[in-house]
């Protein structure tokens, strides 16, 4: 079984503070923490646990500058087979439709019976690449996958819906399956791992390599543009308890207690 | 007169809720570009849907088939491929859910339409759609431009717009017989499946704690659940908590868990992405500790406490421990 | 003159701190020092994934690598946290012993467990009546047929307690002095070998300390670890590298004060603005960085020797000494910055203060690194 699995390299936001360049277009990257985007570490994951369970190879592919190498280096560390970066100063300003439209360009030449990416990224949030990716590539897809089990060239598949119910569906490969959160247990990297992965090559391949022109990729080849990035306005301004550790739990404890909850 | 198509989302004999909340934007929408707004509904046996449906449309395009029966990206495309390709709407909203993510996309490429996912707003600019959506799990909103064409596809977040009162609209109901003439072969629906329940209801509880990834570790659950215990109440938490398994699914407050109101939620190191919010954001009182002072929780909370929870939590328990005595 | 790590070196770097952050939570750390407890399982898990022993060859389960990458990783460990971080590296104490003047079988019996984290060594030098000076020692072990018999006692011994296996300094030839002493490899369990441990320490509490008694333990003669009456010679060799590994931790534990301490005096405001914009406090935090860098550079530097081949007494101990002075400073001018939290266990520069400590004594304290290094400068 061979694998494909997309990968992005991503600024660790969910615990840092966040500010907005002078373009007014894009966060202040200065001083962020990047690493592989949460969803795709699963994803990442999966590919390597299905391939250690069935054998065959996975390759991880990325799109991003140079210094998304360490992404690379990372899924090369923990599993992976093969690497592909895909750099051109022309796909920046890339939405999920124009990053699938390159993907699938490079894809559709390699042997692959699953392709996974993550159910979205945690910076754009557009939860279409795996999709759109599927569809490019004529083969089926599913979104939000909660576990996967793969029989005589059918992945039957746990779909996330609302509200903790969830779906089961039965996919005929190949096929892209977008891996929600959860689905596993990502491992460490270990160092075996990183000294195999230093001894692999890393394939870069830009815009002409692709096959693509340049109205097809970045801000031209996008569905989408950003016009400007701002903080969100505060719909309710909540009242800051301030103090000591002590001071701000007794501070709490009343308000409990004026409810009525003690 | 060109449309705005609102895509309908039902799922085990219920209309969902956001089908409601596009109705309603799409209504104003419709006001304001000068079309008409068309309730687009697939399923088996629905004509029940549809007749709720009249109330908030113009139109109601009812498609019937066996293969329309529960949710499949690939029917549902095809079906409202031809749909969208014979009255060329102007705009087609659907839901960003799991059921919106896994159609709209491959919808959007099958016809060459521009695609804005997970809106929290939209407005037409002259011909040119803007949309309003966030980034980085809701510490920036970006307003965006979709590529200028006769029809765009947006996905809208759920629990962003209100559904207003307003006069049924009486609309009526169309029939299309089903363009799908073959079987949808390479993706079957099987089954709805519970995840295994776990832990204690927490949609019954009074008083809820909430613990997000601040909580760095299983092993720092222990005195959080003492905290929740000495006020009666359960423990909640956000995704992370769930994903890394150091709570049962049952635990699981937001969009994909479950939706809670308790007259008091202490919020834990959750930042507040909008599917945790989505769940909590009506409960009476909302306390978040958090570090971040920018964290998107405090918009929803009345009482913020910029502080590591680790040292909030002792303290607070000793606090409750005394006022008990 | 090259000042880069490596990409492999980076990526090894990283991947430490990935483990570490993922695996030493304070509360965690926190929980270890107050129950004075080893970390096995969290070593164990390290042992796996290649952190422990990496300069092992690789058939006897190490990574093949050198101690500059060994140094990498303490320093990352304890950079994230200083309990958990030095315990990781005190899990294989004395083994190094056997990897450098082992024979094929003592290897292969002792060391791929080691690296794997299965078992936890000791490295016995130290008397409760010569502490320091251990060119005498009252611990013997005489030749019996086949066997050695020992008699004695050891303290101040890391990993006594729990130890599956200690490298133990003898007095072979009682006239001889330091010319006449000898490694012997004991196992836990051997009849007349007991230990106990020495409690109320102030820091490095998930590693455990301990003595042992030795009374008549026959161990059979292949237990003879090198040559007989070089041990102490060989410990010599042995203690350098163990400095170099001091050095890096003191390296890796200042680098965490100071991260804390920078985050901290951007956040906390006093008389109305960030303590990040007094003077005073920007200079202590140059200083600090000044004091971390320095000791890193000379502690990579006697790594990179050892690495080329060349154990250099003079350049272990300088690092010792430059590493783990500055680390007590800026530990406590970390201490400072955070001012009375910094005193409670919750900020944990509480915890970096009470583990940094003991690096200025063990492995041979500040005073003996100096002696060292006046020796060799009077003599070159």
């Amino acid at each position: 079984m061979d694998i494909i699995v997309c990968v992005k390299y991503v600024p660790e936001t969910a615990e840092a503070e966040i500010k907005i360049d002078s373009t007014g277009k894009a966060i202040e990257k200065t001083g962020l923490v990047f690493d592989i985007n949460e969803w795709d570490d699963y994803a990442l994951e999966e590919a390597v646990l299905l391939k250690e369970k069935l054998g065959g190879t996975v390759t991880a592919i990325t799109i991003g500058s140079e210094d998304s190498d360490a992404v690379l280096r990372k899924c090369l560390a923990r599993g992976a087979d093969d690497a592909i970066r895909l750099t051109d100063p022309q796909f920046e300003g890339s939405d999920g439709y124009a990053i699938a439209k390159i993907l699938s360009k490079v894809i559709k030449n390699l042997p692959f019976s699953l392709i996974l990416t993550g159910a979205q990224a945690s910076d754009d949030g557009y939860a279409t690449v795996g999709p759109i990716l599927a569809t490019l590539l004529g083969i089926p897809h599913a979104t939000m996958v909660k576990k996967i089990e793969l029989d005589d060239g059918v992945a039957k598949v746990n779909r996330e819906l609302e509200g903790g119910l969830e779906e089961i569906a039965e996919i005929t490969l190949p096929a892209v399956l977008a891996v929600q959160t959860g689905i596993n247990e990502p491992r460490y990297v270990s160092i075996m791992g990183t000294r195999k992965a230093m001894k692999k090559e890393i394939k870069i391949l830009g815009l002409a390599d692709v096959g693509l022109s340049e109205n097809e990729v970045g801000e031209t080849g996008s569905w989408i543009k950003t016009e400007k990035m701002y903080v969100p306005p505060v719909e309710k301004q909540a009242e800051f308890l301030n103090g000591s550790p002590e001071e701000i739990a007794a501070k709490i404890a009343e308000i409990l207690k004026t409810k009525g909850l003690i | 007169m060109t449309e705005i198509f609102v895509l309908t989302e039902h799922r085990q004999g219920q209309i969902r809720d956001i089908t409601f909340e596009m109705l309603s934007k799409g209504r104003e929408l419709a006001g304001k570009t000068n079309t008409e707004l068309t309730a687009v509904l697939l399923g088996k046996e629905v004509k029940n849907h549809a007749k709720t449906l009249q109330d908030y449309a113009k139109r109601v395009l009812l498609v019937e088939d066996t293969q329309l029966e529960n949710f499949n990206s690939d029917a549902y495309q095809k079906v409202l491929s031809s749909l969208i390709k014979e009255h060329k709407p102007l705009l087609t909203l659907m839901g960003h859910t799991s059921f919106g993510v896994e159609l709209a996309p491959s919808l959007a490429v099958s016809l060459d339409t521009p695609l804005a996912t997970d809106c929290i707003d939209l407005e037409f600019e002259g011909e040119t759609l803007t949309v309003i959506r966030q980034m980085y799990g809701g510490k920036v909103n970006v307003k965006a431009v979709l590529r200028k064409a006769e029809s765009y596809i947006v996905t809208v977040r759920q629990a962003t717009f209100p559904v207003e009162k307003e006069a049924p609209m009486n609309g009526e109901i169309v029939e299309v017989p089903s363009p799908l003439s073959e079987e949808i072969a390479k993706k079957r629906f099987v089954k709805y499946v519970l995840p295994p329940p776990g832990g204690v209801d927490i949609t019954a509880a009074e008083v809820l704690i909430g613990i997000g990834r601040g909580i760095k570790d299983g092993s720092n659950i222990p005195p959080v659940e003492e905290l929740a215990k000495t006020l009666g109440g359960a423990l909640a938490c956000s995704r992370p908590i769930v994903d890394k398994g150091w709570l049962p699914n049952g635990c699981q407050v937001g969009s994909s868990g479950k939706t809670v109101k308790p007259k008091f939620y202490l919020a834990l190191g959750i930042s507040g992405a909008f599917q945790h919010v989505l769940g909590m954001k009506s409960s009476d009182v909302i306390i978040a500790v958090n570090k971040d002072p920018k964290a998107p929780i405090f918009g929803v909370a009345d009482y913020a406490v910029v502080e590591d929870l680790f040292k909030i939590v002792p303290p607070l328990k000793s606090k409750i421990e005394e006022l008990k005595r | 003159m090259h000042f880069e790590l490596t990409e492999e070196q980076k990526y090894i770097k990283a991947a430490a701190r990935e483990f570490a952050e993922g695996e030493f939570q304070p509360e965690v750390a926190r929980e270890f020092d107050q129950k004075h407890e080893f970390p096995r399982a969290i070593y164990k898990k390290a042992a796996k994934l290649g952190f422990i022993g990496c300069y092992f060859d690789e058939k006897y389960s190490g990574q093949g690598l050198g101690l500059l990458e060994n140094v990498l990783m303490e320093e990352e460990f304890c950079r994230v946290d200083s309990t958990l971080g030095s315990a990781m590296f005190a899990g294989l104490f004395g083994s190094d012993l056997i990897l450098k003047y082992g024979t094929e079988a003592q290897k292969i019996e002792y060391l791929p467990k080691s690296a794997q984290g299965e078992w936890v060594s000791a490295g016995a030098f130290t008397e409760p009546a010569h502490g320091s000076d251990v060119t005498v020692m009252d611990t013997v072990a005489m030749r019996d047929g086949d066997e050695y018999v020992i008699n004695g006692a050891k303290t101040m011994i890391t990993n006594a307690p729990i130890a599956d296996y200690a490298v133990v300094l003898c007095q072979t030839d009682p006239e001889a002095r330091h010319k006449g002493q000898s490694l012997f490899i004991v196992k836990k369990g051997a009849s007349g070998f007991d230990s106990n441990e020495l409690t109320g320490k102030m820091g490095i509490r998930a590693s455990l300390l301990g003595e042992y008694s030795f009374s008549d333990v026959r161990v059979p003669k292949e237990a003879l670890l090198g040559e007989e009456n070089k041990g102490f010679y060989h410990f010599m060799e042995f203690i350098d590298v163990g400095r170099i590994n001091v050095a890096a931790q003191s390296v890796g534990m200042a680098q965490g004060a100071l991260e804390r301490a920078l985050k901290y005096a951007k956040q906390r405001e006093q008389f109305g603005r960030p303590l990040a914009d007094f003077q005073v406090i920007q200079h202590k935090l140059a200083d600090m960085a000044l004091d971390i860098e320095s000791a890193r550079l000379l502690t990579y530097k006697a790594a990179w020797h050892v690495d080329q081949g060349k154990i250099i007494p003079k350049w272990a101990c300088m690092a010792k000494t430059l590493a783990t002075t500055n680390a007590m400073r800026v530990i406590s001018e970390a201490m400072q910055i955070f001012g009375g939290y910094g005193y409670l266990a919750d900020y944990d520069i509480e915890r970096y203060y009470r583990d940094i400590r003991i690096s200025a004594i063990y492995e041979g304290t500040t005073e003996i690194q100096k002696n060292v290094v006046a020796r060799i400068l009077l003599r070159e």
